[in-house]
């Protein structure tokens, strides 16, 4: 297991309730098993897993990336800044 | 000689004179300025007024995406000179400017409309802001609708 910092933002934020939480994880775990970790954990994000955002070390990411030791990963909606 | 590349998000309001000077040059002779104002009325759609947009930024990713933006435009128009792109957040109120893009060049027919152009459509699609508006009719968070690609 190791430890990665998820933060949220916008909407998500509002539907976890928290903007960052601490997690324990298996080596290996990918983006994908992080999403459906955190749906089990927070139910509400079940109807915008299809559309959010991942970021890696504040870098798009890729359903399958593994998700690398002490990463920081965020989940947000498609951006609306301007 | 190295171009001025002005990155920034902030509280404060936008003073455009002053970044148009950060980015002034005594080799440009032109300077594209793009700045989004935030809309009270909006008739597109559906109608509504809005009261106040309340922006946050995913800020280290943002500034580095953001930095991004002003290499795309230096590769695609390397005849710009000085770029300056900068996102205001917090509570902004109708009428108050968001954010500027400007870029500075030497003649108006080199690119500068065209980057400037192109660094409020990237900003849109890449740079991770949100805003939440605050309307008569209560309240919700903008989305986009660009899905970046991995590594965009």
């Amino acid at each position: 297991m190791h430890k990665v910092k998820v933060l949220f933002f916008a909407t998500l934020r509002d539907y976890v309730g928290s903007k960052s939480v601490e997690l324990e994880i298996p080596f290996g775990t990918t983006v994908d098993e992080l999403t459906d970790l955190l749906v089990v954990t927070y139910p509400s994000l079940e109807k915008v897993k299809d559309s959010m955002m991942v970021a890696i070390n504040r870098e798009y990411t890729a359903d399958e990336q593994v998700i690398p030791e002490g990463a920081e990963i965020a989940f947000f909606p498609p951006v609306s800044g301007g | 000689m190295d171009f001025p590349t002005i990155i920034s998000i902030t509280e404060s309001e936008l003073d455009l004179d002053a970044l148009l000077a950060q980015i002034t040059l005594p080799t440009m002779g032109a300077a594209a300025i793009f700045t989004g104002v935030v809309r009270g009325q909006t008739s597109r759609g559906k109608a509504h007024e809005t009261i106040h947009l309340d922006y946050e930024a995913y800020r280290p990713m943002a500034e580095t995406k953001m930095r991004q933006v002003a290499d795309e435009i230096r590769q695609k128009w390397p005849t710009i000179e000085g770029i300056a792109i900068v996102q205001r957040i917090g509570r902004l109120y109708p009428g108050t400017p968001t954010t500027l893009i400007a870029c500075t060049s030497a003649h108006r027919n080199t690119g500068v409309f065209e980057a400037a152009r192109y660094g409020i459509d990237r900003l849109k699609e890449i740079v991770p802001i949100w805003k939440k508006e605050i309307g008569s009719q209560g309240e919700e968070w903008v989305e986009g609708i660009y899905h970046p690609k991995p590594g965009e």
